[in-house]
């Protein structure tokens, strides 16, 4: 007769196993990338997961040859400004609404939530006569201010239930203090939601860095064009070389990752603490 | 007379100071008017016209005319509807189920699990279908290679069937998405009252009945939440097709979205790319607020329940 304890071990250790062996399965698209990116020529075209030797002449040959660089800043300049719009946007829509209380500001918020049905696909055709109308094609702005605007109700719908959960009594006093509006914002609103700005500074970084569809068309000149949209011109341009064309596609993966593992707590801890909620 | 002059001034002051605080307000309203309510009556006008931008003329509903009489716009339909009756379900049950596992029967690794099982909706989908491509590939791709030892031989690349290929670009969508229903997940079980398990463990619910009818019941915010954020998704599908087979073979894979860029940016023609839009803008409106009324679904990703 097993003793209970003793079965809760066994069973913890089935769980981590099957755990362990579902993984390996779903991490298999990642380690093939990876593995092809190490091959020589000779073994490129191998249909196994894993050969043997490695090398990383690969990497060294696809670094050199292409201005990854560049091609990196791009991205970068569009998410990191996306990113600060929709923060900065978003919380103060989120005071009017939670703190302030503003007439008609409910009817505003309920409008500018349908965004949230609205798909993309349905977008493309006008954003594109619209950025072309203002000129903005091939620019930055061109996709910062869409992004926002299409990122803006998300973040709003977040930081305005975590404004409404804080202690009133901290904007009562606050105004008993002599704060105007924006003070209340600055120094008492923002600090109290730290966990929610957290959370949507990361959702947002990872929505916009990775955004395809509105970046394909805004983008066609290649000085401009982000990681997002290069492997297709990388695809043709290594055709007959997988080795070197799965290096690349692993140096285009793994900014975003390697910054997610970095802030996966964060980000985490912030779902938790009920980022997501009604 | 002066009392009420200053008394009007007062007002004034108050309602300039009031009006001074809808500034906190006006950016976000700009950015929607410009960006997001602009373009959609646009679209909608312009849906109404047959022509290029410069020479359009009026043509009424002409435009939803020769798209609802295109095939390849019901094969469209016909291949989202798959979609999403395929991916969403089964997203929900993979990710719920390792978010139980994970949450309940895991502690030292538990970051780790959530990190790994998290890392497909963080890597480029571009890089993501590439490398989809070179599984998929005939020859030298490792599906065959592999699925060969257990039974299953491919004739050729499943991207390549009309028969296969939309099936073949469901697999990779589930692939890349699961981790995020597995997260909304996560955060529903971690929010979990105590009492209540507590109180179900006392009645005696263990194990797979604690799951099945306690656990899975009180998640369903989360579900409804994943349920409408899925359909929003379904329709918006587009990198994944556009890149491993542009639709093809022979249009047998074509969604919304590589349907609205062809006519649009590869056609050059706007009045059917318009109708196009508005279609599926129509179509997402009515399953949203259909399941908003239905299942009090709600738009932001629920997990606990305030007060």
């Amino acid at each position: 007769m097993m003793t209970p304890l003793a079965r809760n071990r066994i069973r913890g250790m089935v769980i981590h196993a099957v755990l362990f062996i579902v993984l390996g399965f779903w991490m298999v698209p990642q380690i093939y990338m990876l593995s092809i990116g190490l091959r020589t020529p000779a073994q490129a075209f191998d249909a196994e997961l894993f050969t043997w030797p490695v090398t990383f002449d690969n990497f060294v040959t696809v670094i050199r040859d292409n201005p990854l660089g560049a091609i990196f800043l791009n991205s970068l300049i569009i998410t990191v400004a996306t990113v600060v719009i929709v923060v900065a946007v978003s919380s103060l829509f989120a005071f009017a609404c939670a703190i302030l209380r503003l007439k008609g500001s409910i009817f505003l918020y309920t409008t500018l939530l349908t965004t949230l049905m609205v798909p993309l696909a349905s977008m493309v055709l006008p954003l594109a006569i619209l950025l072309q109308n203002f000129g903005w094609v091939n620019t930055y702005i061109g996709l910062i201010l869409p992004y926002a605007a299409l990122g803006v109700p998300f973040a709003m719908v977040i930081l305005k239930s975590f404004m409404e959960d804080a202690p009133h009594e901290l904007f009562e006093a606050a105004r008993v203090d002599g704060c105007n509006a924006w003070q209340t914002y600055w120094h008492v609103a923002l600090p109290l939601v730290r966990p929610a700005l957290v959370f949507v500074t990361i959702w947002q970084f990872i929505v916009t860095w990775n955004e395809f569809f509105l970046a394909l068309i805004v983008l066609t000149k290649s000085e401009m064009k982000t990681l997002t949209i290069v492997p297709m011109q990388y695809s043709g341009l290594y055709m007959a070389n997988p080795g070197a064309l799965f290096a690349i596609l692993t140096l285009i993966a793994l900014p975003l990752i390697l910054l997610y593992v970095l802030v996966q707590r964060a980000f985490v801890r912030g779902l938790l603490a009920g980022a997501v909620k009604g | 007379m002066r009392a009420g002059s200053a008394v009007a001034a007062v007002k004034r002051r108050s309602a300039s100071r009031a009006s001074k605080l809808y500034l906190f307000a006006l950016p976000a309203t700009l950015l929607f008017v410009v960006f997001i309510a602009y373009p959609i009556l646009w679209v909608a006008g312009q849906s109404l016209y047959v022509g290029t931008t410069g020479g359009a003329v009026f043509a009424g509903l002409a435009n939803y005319i020769t798209v609802l009489g295109d095939p390849t716009f019901w094969t469209v339909v016909r291949n989202m509807f798959l979609w999403g009756v395929i991916t969403i379900p089964v997203q929900m049950l993979i990710g719920g189920l390792l978010a139980y596992f994970i949450e309940r029967h895991t502690h030292a690794l538990r970051g780790f699990f959530r990190t790994m099982f998290f890392l497909p909706v963080v890597t480029s989908v571009s890089v993501i279908s590439l490398v989809w491509v070179q599984i998929y590939a005939p020859y030298y791709g490792i599906a065959q290679e592999y699925l060969k030892d257990v039974g299953i031989v491919m004739v050729t690349s499943p991207i390549g069937d009309p028969k296969t290929a939309i099936y073949a670009l469901i697999i990779v969508n589930i692939w890349q998405w699961t981790g995020f229903s597995m997260l909304m997940y996560i955060a529903g079980i971690a929010n979990l009252p105590g009492e209540v398990l507590d109180a179900a463990r006392i009645d005696g619910a263990k194990g797979w009945r604690l799951a099945v009818h306690v656990i899975v019941p009180m998640l369903a915010p989360a579900t409804k939440s994943l349920l409408l954020l899925g359909v929003i998704g379904t329709l918006q599908t587009f990198p994944i097709v556009h890149l491993m087979t542009g639709g093809g073979p022979n249009r047998a894979s074509e969604v919304f979205g590589t349907f609205i860029f062809k006519q649009s940016f590869v056609l050059g023609d706007t009045g059917s790319g318009a109708a196009l839009s508005v279609i599926v803008l129509v179509i997402a409106l009515a399953l949203s607020l259909i399941q908003i009324a239905a299942l009090g679904a709600r738009l932001s990703p629920a997990g606990r329940q305030r007060p």
